[in-house]
């Protein structure tokens, strides 16, 4: 093939794959500016449709012919959207022959240049190049100053107050009746964890009461007042409990404090409004838990578990001691995930003992002072992320959620020797939840949740009460009380809201669902915090959601009610918030300085959190 | 194969397969009876770990290739297949992201931005080619930039500019830099990234004006070399400041240059410097009053500069979004009911109050002016440098590669008939 030849052969290629590449590229315009003038998604005729239907809202024939045009303009468009990127292939195509075909032509047609064939005048090139750059130089100021003269700073106009932005709440349905929930210190609810709705008609609680319930048809909702629970002489009261910080989540693990004058601001890393912050050797996820001046924590490794009690006032260590010579204990700790170690679980106290569990079944007691009243072994839970339910303590027992993946229980043990005092089979999987402690009819039950039931057991006998199957996963949040109801959420399963007198589920949602962090109702409002950083608020009676804030980073930590606030921090260890209420309003978002996990605990003018290198105490200074 | 290499792989695949386990979901995604396929919500998908360590692995192999290719080896063709490796790995796998040019935010951001942390990768993105720079030139914009490869391969026919339009384009690439740091460094956007003009080509998928964007470079490419590299990219100032002190550069020749005047056509971005005649030199005795006066106005230069950027900061910081919300709330406060404004509905669902939306965009607002202040000032410094040096004159002898402008592509080398 003589060199004319190729030269021909490339030209013929450049100009085939020219008009190729200039063909797609009118139609690929012709589809823009067709899909652009036409936007299919807004399709006028659909909006006529609908609009019709309104009139005619029983109109199954209008509701097909809206559907089928729907499904018409949704596929015109996915076929544009196919038609574009198919172009956008063929043009690259196009211009990689074409680019080639003309390198090609060029080289071939190249001939030896001459050496500098027109050398630039370079003193002349400095001179124009100093004249350019002033001129652009100038150019470029000018465009600047009138820019910035023309622009008006509409701020400056902002007279304050105009206008406040506000939750959408105008979309509630006609026929929902919207309560109007009184701030915390209007009612008791706060200090009273035992104000609830019940269905007094009703009886607790199983399938054959629900049949007897709907065939009467009983529907009546009143308010009235539980009575307060009693404890046997010398054990743990309520008011004790509801006056302390005694357990994961604070009184009857119910994420609900009675504390106030919690500060709003604080700074771990500058020290705003630290009152002190102590480092702890060994790590731990679990949460502090307080009973008078007493913090309490623990730690582990797989070397060493320790309890620690430190003065809620200076931060002092009081004392430290290690977990060790538990009569069965394994010799190897369990292989458990980084992000639940082997000291997840919280510690729970009575006021007279404090109780703790690890993640290889070892649970001790030590008393105020750390002396060791009893320690044993429940056995090597078989859990592939690490055990991570806390404990929890009411009149005298000490009770532990075991669910692992060979099945399900709940323990009660004898706060003063650690004996078991009843043990119930649970007909469920694996959980990482706690049991959070309510009364019902009269009757305090712990209550738990697992994969798949949500159950309540009689503390003093430790028989089912009731259930409800709704759950699915594996289950992280523990369940919280209030109006009359218990709510169970886990992520990929469903957030529900059951009557544990009727075991029915009264209203339930799966948008917003929290995969570690646990749900806490209170004022007639529920939270949830996602572990994709949203924070949710409902409307615990209806399931109507009342607002939702998002964060972008995800929660672990539960959020947690004191001082009629909520407070939720984040993974990065910044604390939101937010006023208990019905609109989001935000009041602060101050940091710790590291990440959080830990859900906070509360004392008197007082917040505790634990970070990843220490715990930390804040307080208005 | 040498047991260290066998040890190596073992090492590399037991630490990709330690990576897996932490990519699996707990519940897998459901599928769909009528084939439909999620599609990924992410451009480029998120990598894992190891991944981005492999990326930056790849860049520091190409990197040390083609500062071998380019100082050693002398290889043109070697140069040329390795950028169009480099296209195709970096431009068209990775969707053009991670990239260098765009690391300059992230570094701007993690100095400005407490709760912003840059990652180990996207640091090596941005330092390993500034380092090579030093060393060796521009080699980066020779072999591994895939933004520069794709504008190399469409040189068709490149004109020769006149200096005084190379040097007066050659502000802009400081202008978009100071840019893109102050709006990065105020959270506003990262305008690199924003308005790459390839992207769209890379991930075959971009807004419509940004593909006529990238279409309109390339065809500008086939006549005027590597437009973007010469006159916009704000990677190349770095490099241009690295490359100007590297240790070893590229060069025309292999051994003495014989002033045989081959090479004088043969860089299409006009970066080789010819040797200094004779009348030049003797212009530069009347250019020192020139260089005087030039080099005295410069604090005038960076004070009118920065005067006009403080002043220009209100328009600057419009394109913040709360300064831009904030604004648009008071200017059409009617806007609220607009059910279709996205930004005013999220606005309003968050739960802050207008008040402290605008306290917001004021403090930002008052951010800019300190950062117009600075961009001004700094592209004050960039006019009165560029200008005091058309009046400075440095002795060439042989016709070598301009240290700053040149990209190692090497194409000079072929073009030498000195052996070595």
């Amino acid at each position: 093939m003589s060199i004319t030849d190729k030269i021909q052969i490339s030209k013929n290629i450049s100009l085939v794959s020219g008009i190729f590449c200039i063909t797609v590229s009118l139609l690929l315009l012709l589809n823009y500016l067709q899909f652009a003038k036409s936007e299919p998604l807004e399709s006028k005729t659909i909006e006529v449709l609908v609009e019709r239907l309104k009139s005619e809202p029983n109109n199954d024939e209008l509701k097909e012919e809206i559907r089928n045009f729907d499904l018409l303009v949704r596929k015109a468009y996915f076929n544009s959207r196919w038609q574009v990127k198919t172009g956008a292939f063929l043009l690259l195509f196009g211009a990689v022959v074409f680019a080639l075909g003309l390198r090609s032509y060029y080289s071939l047609k190249a001939k030896i240049e001459q050496p500098v064939p027109e050398s630039e005048n370079e003193i002349f090139g400095r001179i124009l190049a100093q004249k350019w750059i002033i001129i652009t130089g100038s150019t470029v100021i000018v465009l600047a100053l009138i820019a910035s003269f023309a622009s008006v700073d509409h701020l400056d106009s902002y007279k304050g107050n105009e206008m406040v932005a506000e939750q959408v709440t105008n979309d509630t349905d006609e026929g929902i009746e919207v309560v109007d929930v009184g701030k915390a210190s209007d009612n008791n609810s706060l200090e009273n964890p035992f104000t609830e709705e019940t269905s007094e008609t009703h009886e607790p609680v199983n399938s054959e009461v629900e049949a007897q319930q709907e065939s009467t048809g009983s529907e009546t909702n009143n308010s009235v007042t539980e009575p307060k629970p009693v404890s046997s002489a010398g054990a743990i009261t309520a008011e004790q409990i509801n006056s302390n910080y005694n357990s994961f989540r604070g009184p009857w693990g119910n994420g609900v404090s009675t504390h106030k004058n919690i500060p709003v601001n604080w700074n771990g890393a500058s020290g705003t409004n630290l009152l002190w912050k102590i480092e702890i050797s060994l790590p731990g996820y679990n949460s502090p838990v307080i009973w008078g001046n007493k913090v309490f924590l623990s730690g582990g490794n797989k070397e060493v578990r320790e309890i620690y009690c430190f003065d809620i006032n200076s931060g002092n260590l009081l004392w430290s001691k290690k977990v060790e010579n538990i009569p069965g204990s394994p010799a190897e700790m369990p292989k458990v995930s980084d992000d639940t170690g082997l000291a997840a679980p919280s510690l729970t106290t009575d006021g007279k003992r404090v109780f703790g569990i690890f993640a290889n079944g070892d649970i001790i007691c030590f008393d105020m002072n750390g002396n060791r009243v009893w320690g044993r072994n429940l056995g090597m839970p078989n859990n592939h992320y690490g055990h991570s339910s806390s404990l929890i303590t009411w009149n005298n027992k000490v009770f532990v959620q075991f669910d692992t993946n060979s099945g399900g229980k709940v323990l009660a043990l004898n706060a003063e020797n650690g004996e078991t005092v009843w043990e119930t089979k649970r007909d469920c999987g694996i959980s990482w939840a706690s049991p959070v402690l309510a009364v019902f009819k009269g009757k305090m039950q712990v209550i738990l949740t697992a994969d798949p039931i949500v159950a309540g057991y009689d503390t003093e006998t430790g028989e089912e009460l009731w259930k409800v199957e709704c759950m699915m996963g594996e289950v992280g949040p523990s369940v919280t009380t209030g109006e009359g109801m218990v709510f169970a959420a886990n992520e990929y399963a469903r957030l529900a809201a059951i009557d544990p007198l009727t075991a029915t589920i009264k209203w339930e949602d799966d948008y917003y669902l929290p995969e570690v962090a646990s749900p806490v109702c209170a004022d007639g409002l529920l939270i949830v915090a996602t572990s994709y950083g949203i924070l949710v608020c409902y409307d615990a009676k209806t399931g109507d959601l009342l607002w939702e804030e998002d964060y972008g980073t995800g929660f672990y930590a539960s959020p947690v009610v004191a001082d009629n606030k909520i407070y939720a921090i984040d993974t990065d260890g910044v604390m939101h918030i937010l006023e208990l209420s019905r609109e989001a309003k935000v009041l602060g978002s101050p940091k710790l300085g590291e990440e959080g996990f830990a859900t906070p605990a509360f004392a008197e003018g007082k917040i505790l959190i634990r970070g990843v290198s220490g715990l930390y105490c804040f307080g208005n200074k | 194969m040498k047991p260290k290499i066998y040890i190596l792989l073992t090492f590399l695949l037991l630490f990709l397969s330690l990576q897996l386990p932490a990519q699996q979901q707990r519940f897998p995604k459901p599928e769909f009876d009528s084939g439909y396929e999620q599609p990924d919500p992410v451009t480029p998908e998120p990598r894992s770990g190891a991944m981005e360590y492999f990326d930056v692995a790849v860049l520091l192999a190409v990197l040390s290739l083609a500062s071998y290719l380019v100082i050693r080896k002398r290889s043109r063709q070697g140069i040329l297949w390795l950028s169009v490796f480099s296209m195709i790995y970096f431009g068209f796998y990775r969707n053009g992201c991670i990239c260098s040019i765009g690391g300059i935010q992230n570094v701007t951001l993690t100095f400005f931005d407490a709760t912003y942390a840059i990652s180990v990768t996207a640091l090596l993105f941005f330092l390993l080619p500034l380092v090579y720079a030093l060393f060796f030139g521009r080699t980066f914009c020779a072999g591994a930039c895939p933004l520069g490869a794709i504008q190399d391969l469409v040189i068709i026919k490149p004109l020769s500019m006149p200096r005084w339009l190379r040097k007066t384009l050659g502000i802009f690439p400081y202008l978009y830099l100071g840019l893109a740091v102050l709006y990065a460094a105020t959270g506003t956007d990262f305008i690199i990234c924003r308005y790459d003009p390839f992207i769209g080509i890379f991930r075959m998928d971009a807004p419509f004006h940004m593909i006529v964007l990238g279409i309109v470079f390339l065809l500008m490419g086939m006549f005027i070399a590597r437009p973007y590299c010469r006159f916009l990219c704000p990677y190349g100032v770095l490099l241009n400041w690295m490359s100007k002190f590297s240790k070893w550069h590229m060069s025309i020749t292999p051994s003495k240059c014989i002033q045989c005047k081959l090479c004088t056509t043969s860089c299409p971005f006009d970066a080789i410097d010819f040797p200094t005649e004779e009348k030049v030199t003797k212009s530069s005795r009347y250019d020192a009053k020139k260089f005087i006066i030039y080099a005295a106005v410069i604090p005038l230069w960076v004070l009118i500069g920065g005067f006009v950027g403080s002043k220009s900061h209100t328009y600057l910081s419009k394109a913040h979004p709360d300064v831009y919300l904030a604004e648009l709330l008071i200017q059409h406060p009617e806007l609220k009911d607009d059910p279709d404004n996205i930004d005013i509905q999220t606005f309003l669902a968050s739960g802050k109050t207008m008040d402290i939306l605008v306290e917001d965009a004021r403090l930002k607002r008052k951010e800019f002016y300190t950062g117009s202040w600075i961009l001004g000032g700094f592209i004050g410094l960039v006019i009165g440098l560029t200008l005091l040096n058309q009046v400075v004159y440095r002795r060439k002898q042989d016709y070598t590669p301009n240290r700053g402008d040149c990209y190692s592509c090497g194409r000079c080398m072929d073009y030498c008939p000195v052996d070595r």
